[in-house]
């Protein structure tokens, strides 16, 4: 195949060549148009006519082509190139598109045209006609042997068979082989330079003097950056800083939106562990008996204690599948799913936190602490006390029939008065200007001068009281007055004021001429008001509320505080009305003490700084008697805020056995009680400036001393009246002074 | 046994020993040393007679054995212990018992004789070896404090300061054994609880329950003072109950809010007053201002100063005895609580001659004689259990 292939194209070349220059020069135009327009032209009536030279043509046409691309026979080309000039030798590029005279552009242009292109005379090249019908086209296949390597040149529209190298090299290039026959991709790789480290260097050229000398250059370069370090010009480098800076990014979630709830992981709760019921090989009493089985089969599923009936099998091997696993894994997994859980917040309170905060007793000093005194020389037990205003002189009063006053700061007894019966009360009058006692003996209240102190005071008390001038007109009085004799007038007895009845107390007002007792009687005479600068008596309360206990005098105010056995009832003396009635929530009020003025919060432990800083205070603040406190038999202490409530704001049940006496301290936060029990116990009690602030009430101290005598303890308790110091009387027959 | 090396010094030449270390044992107590010192004693002298010592390590009295208390102190044990030595206070016996009537207030003595005053209204003057020699009666109440004024062989001049709110000055003729009641010093509208003389024996001063403190001259003369009268009050009466001639205060310093419950002279110009409303108050006499005060927490019952370390001590109703500078001007100013008493301290008193020692009588029945030296925890150096109530 070859051989015949060769010849022709040696010829086609000659011919090509021949074509081509005249293709360029004159005539060759309508060759090449026929050849080209071969399956395009049909309307052109040209091509049609000179459609014989077409079969020439493309021989001629496919010739050179072939010999260009192959570029394989050099002698040829050599033999020929010494008839042909060989100016075009070397470029054959041109040579290829020597007929197609538009250049690289999409051929669809000249698509509806016969010609593609024009010849250097301005003519057309026309395509070669391309009329063939199927038939022909079928007819062509059949007959032309060498149809299976004509193809289409779209360049020209010319048909070209391809030569066997082309096939060759078509064939090669679609089984992806290099396009040469003669190259070959494996040939043995040389390496020009070895890959071994070699001892000598690949010149042998000496070292130039300049790299051994140093360079000007650089030298001037780098004292020029030294100078600019110098200069600061050039700053060093700052330090990289390799902290990586990172992002929160889940700083400012809120905790509770849907995503937080996420993270409160609620597990499911656990299933049951198997029992022994379970087991393939229960114990014998596990398994069910007959009827036992025939009753789990009668209740209804829901209700069975155990639901599957525990069964003994030989050995594990034995035990059948369990036909309901599935069943209660889907069972199981409904109720995980469909029942909500949710974290049930334990509670979870220390029983130290619901104590209320108290602060510690020894930051409340000053309180009585020690005994400090004992008071001896009543023989019997002393039912009262009484100290003096001015904190110099205490009195007490007991069963052996006297009235005892004491030095406080010796224990030394300074009179003894005798009074004939037993003293119930005693009350020292609370003006500092006026030196009188009033003393309970009986069904008479002694108004006693006890000539200690300021001579000018007992004097000129004395002498008040001698300058009463009886009005003309005889009043009924409840009572009788009844000057002292001479000989009573030398013991200290000015007056004597006879009641009806025995009494149980006497207390003063706050200015020192009123004074009020309370006999024992259940009528409307128990409490009878008395003036001493008159003599004169009164009664103020029409009907009796009751067995009235003790009375008290506000230390300021015209009100009248009256203790029933259940009540305290404060009474306005100017209006003449009930204002407010207290209950006690005890069952037998035995005492009662009133909150007495200037003991201010703020500074309640201090008072004389307190003074310093309130210089002038016409009403003291909190205002007094805004807080009341009541023994009572039944052990208990209520602490009434008037302003809160008429129950009692705090219920103190310290003491173990009944109340005997309650008091305040005049300045200090402090208030004492009395028991049977033989104890006085004091509490801080801090009232506060502030209205919104309750009190404070924290019992700091028991105090003991006292023994018992005939089940009896402490009998009166009193404060001094400047001092953190406090009296109480005993039935063993002792006064004690607790500092 | 461990021994220690210790040298022993003495202020006191009559006990010197020589200066050379001596070993002793480490476990050695007061007792043991004291043998010891004696025996040197009487090694070097035939005629010694025992002689209980006590002994200071560092300006600290040993209490407990010397090795224990070295490593409490922090004292090396391999070096050289100094240790010196004192005479032992010994508890006084009772030599003699003065018997009153009633209770005593006040007692002060002097080389001859011994003042007292009395509950029973008198004032009563004895013999060192406990003879009555005097009684002074005149008060109407209860004598409260006495002091002697002045003492020369022929007479000597007295106060006594009574609750009926007056101030005798008398004049007790020694040989001739009478007294006399030179002045009445009225003023006081109060129990007078307390009396002081100062230096110059020409000033008294007083202080009162009626929170006063008044100071009045000591010098006897025979003028009256004029009175202000109580204008109410039969003058009659007065002239009756008077007894000597009528003095009227030099001055009076007002300023406490409590009663005054003692007085003293620190100085020449200078009064101390302890009272119930927990202060100390210095006053300038001349001046009659307030030159400071020191507060305290509570009522104070007594007070006493020392020229010697010029500080007061104070006793006071919460059982304690402070000592105060009364010179310091910053807060601080307690220097050093003494503890040990179980009832209020109602006297305290420096000793004139020793600046450590301070003696304190307490309610609890029980004289204390204390050295202030021992810091860390007090010394008592004797107790006196003597009085019963």
């Amino acid at each position: 195949m070859e051989q015949p292939l060769e010849l022709e194209s040696d010829d086609d070349l000659t011919d090509s060549e021949e074509s081509v220059y005249s293709g360029l020069e004159d005539s060759g135009s309508d060759s090449t148009n026929s050849s080209a327009a071969e399956e395009e032209e049909e309307e052109e009536d040209e091509g049609e006519q000179e459609e014989p030279s077409n079969g020439a043509a493309p021989k001629v046409k496919g010739a050179p082509r072939k010999s260009k691309a192959l570029g394989a026979d050099p002698p040829l080309k050599d033999s020929e190139g010494l008839s042909v000039p060989d100016e075009y030798e070397e470029d054959s590029s041109d040579e290829e598109d020597i007929r197609n005279t538009v250049g690289n552009i999409p051929m669809e242009w000249y698509q509806d045209f016969p010609h593609i292109g024009y010849d250097l005379e301005g003519k057309r090249i026309y395509k070669p006609i391309r009329n063939k019908d199927e038939l022909d086209k079928f007819l062509e296949k059949m007959e032309n042997p060498d149809y299976w390597r004509t193809v289409q040149d779209k360049m020209t529209g010319a048909d070209i068979k391809l030569t066997d190298e082309q096939v060759d090299l078509v064939h090669r290039l679609q089984k992806g082989q290099f396009g040469d026959v003669h190259f070959n991709p494996y040939e043995p790789a040389i390496d020009f330079f070895t890959h071994e480290v070699m001892i000598h260097p690949v010149t042998n050229r000496p070292a130039d003097k300049r790299s051994f000398i140093p360079s000007l250059i650089e030298k001037e370069k780098v004292s020029k950056l030294v100078h600019a370090i110098k200069m600061g010009w050039i700053k060093p480098r700052k330090p990289k800083e390799d902290t990586p800076t990172y992002y929160d990014l889940w700083a400012h979630e809120d905790p509770n939106s849907i995503l937080g709830r996420h993270k409160m992981h609620v597990p499911a709760p656990k299933m049951k562990l198997p029992g022994h019921e379970e087991s393939y090989n229960p114990p014998p009493e596990y398994l069910l008996s007959e009827e036992e089985k025939l009753a789990w089969e009668q209740q209804e599923p829901a209700e069975r204690r155990l639901n599957f009936v525990p069964q003994q099998y030989r050995c594990l091997r034995a035990v059948p599948g369990y036909p309901r696993f599935i069943h209660e894994r889907f069972e199981r997994c409904l109720d995980l799913y469909l029942c909500p859980r949710q974290r049930k917040m334990r509670v979870n309170v220390d029983p130290e936190d619901l104590i209320p905060k108290l602060p510690k007793p020894r930051d409340l000093q000053p309180f009585p602490t020690t005994q400090a005194l004992v008071y001896r020389g009543h023989s019997s037990l002393v039912r009262c006390l009484s100290v003096s205003p001015s904190g110099q002189w205490l009195a007490s009063g007991s069963d052996d029939g006297t009235v005892r006053f004491w030095e406080v700061c010796t224990a030394r007894c300074m009179k003894t008065l005798p009074v004939g019966g037993v003293v119930k009360s005693i009350a020292w009058n609370p003006n500092p200007t006026i030196c009188l006692v009033a003393v309970c003996v009986e069904q008479s209240v002694l108004l006693v001068n006890p000539c200690l102190g300021d001579k000018l005071l007992y004097g000129a008390t004395d002498q008040v009281l001698e300058s009463y001038v009886p009005p003309e007109e005889e009043r009924v009085q409840p009572v009788q007055w009844v000057t002292a004799t001479s000989e009573e007038h030398s013991r200290g007895i000015r007056l004597t004021v006879q009641h009806s009845k025995a009494l149980k107390q006497v207390t003063w007002h706050g200015k020192g001429d009123y004074f009020a007792t309370v006999v024992a009687d259940n009528s409307n005479m128990q409490v009878l008001i008395h003036q001493t600068s008159k003599r004169w008596s009164q009664n103020p309360f029409r009907k009796s509320k009751g067995l009235v206990q003790c009375v008290l005098f506000h230390p300021i105010r015209p009100y009248f505080f009256v203790a029933t056995q259940r009540y305290v009832r404060v009474y306005n003396l100017l209006k003449q009305e009930l204002t407010k009635k207290l209950m006690a929530n005890c069952k037998w009020v035995s005492s009662m003490a009133i909150h007495p003025a200037g003991t201010d919060g703020g500074a309640g432990t201090v008072p004389k700084v307190m003074c310093g800083v309130h210089p002038v205070m016409d009403v003291p603040f909190p205002p007094p008697g805004d807080n009341v406190i009541c023994g009572s038999y039944d052990s208990k202490l209520a602490w009434f805020d008037l302003d809160l409530s008429t129950r009692p704001y705090q219920l103190l049940r310290h003491h173990r056995k009944a109340l005997r006496s309650v008091a305040f301290h005049k300045h200090y936060p402090l208030f004492a009680s009395g028991s049977d029990d033989g104890t006085v116990i004091v509490c801080h009690g801090m009232v506060y400036n502030d209205l919104l602030q309750n009190p404070l009430l924290v019992p700091v101290k028991v105090l003991k001393g006292h023994t018992l005598t005939m089940d009896l303890g402490v009998l009166d308790v009193v404060f001094h009246p400047t001092q953190p110091w406090v009296f109480s009387s005993g039935a063993d027959g002792t006064v004690r002074l607790y500092t | 046994m461990a021994q220690l090396t210790a040298r022993f010094r003495t202020e006191n030449p009559r006990y010197a020993v020589e200066d050379v270390p001596f070993s002793v044992p480490a476990a050695s107590e007061t007792a043991d040393l004291s043998h010891l010192i004696n025996k040197l004693l009487a090694a070097r002298g035939a005629d010694h007679k025992y002689v209980e010592f006590d002994f200071l390590i560092q300006g600290q009295f040993l209490r407990v054995p010397l090795v224990t208390h070295m490593e409490m102190e922090n004292i090396s044990t391999e070096e050289v212990v100094e240790i010196e030595y004192v005479e032992k206070y010994m508890a006084p016996q009772p030599e003699e018992c003065i018997f009153h009537d009633d209770w005593i207030s006040s007692v002060q003595a002097t080389e001859e004789w011994i003042l007292t005053g009395c509950y029973d209204q008198t004032a009563r003057i004895w013999s060192l070896e406990g003879k009555s020699i005097m009684t002074i009666a005149g008060h109407t109440e209860v004598v409260k404090d006495v002091a002697w004024v002045k003492q020369d062989s022929l007479s000597c001049l007295l106060i006594s300061a009574s609750m009926d709110q007056t101030i005798l000055l008398w004049e007790w003729n020694v040989e001739k054994n009478k007294v006399k009641a030179l002045h009445c010093c009225r003023g006081h509208a109060g129990s007078v609880d307390s009396v002081a003389v100062d230096c110059t024996r020409t000033k008294f001063c007083s202080g009162s329950w009626d929170k006063m403190l008044k100071i009045w001259s000591a010098v006897p003369t025979d003028e009256e003072d004029e009175m202000e009268e109580a204008a109410n009050r039969p003058r009659k009466k007065q002239k009756t109950e008077q007894l000597g001639l009528t003095r009227t205060p030099l001055a009076t310093l007002s300023g406490h809010t409590e009663a005054i419950s003692s007085v003293l002279w620190s100085d020449a110009e200078e009064i101390c007053s302890a009272s119930w409303d927990h202060t100390i108050k210095l006053w300038d006499a001349e001046t009659g201002g307030l030159k400071s005060t020191l507060t305290g927490n509570k009522v104070f019952n007594s007070v006493s100063y020392s020229p010697l370390c010029r500080r007061l001590a104070s006793g006071s109703t919460d059982r304690h005895i402070r000592l105060w500078d009364p010179r310091s001007k910053d807060g601080s100013l307690v220097l050093l609580s003494l503890t040990s008493h179980t009832g209020w301290v109602t006297s305290v008193k420096w000793s004139p001659t020793h600046e450590h020692q301070l003696i304190s009588g307490s309610l609890d029945n029980i004289v204390k004689l204390w050295d202030t030296r021992r810091c860390r925890q007090q010394t008592v150096l004797l107790q006196i259990p003597s009085h019963s109530l």
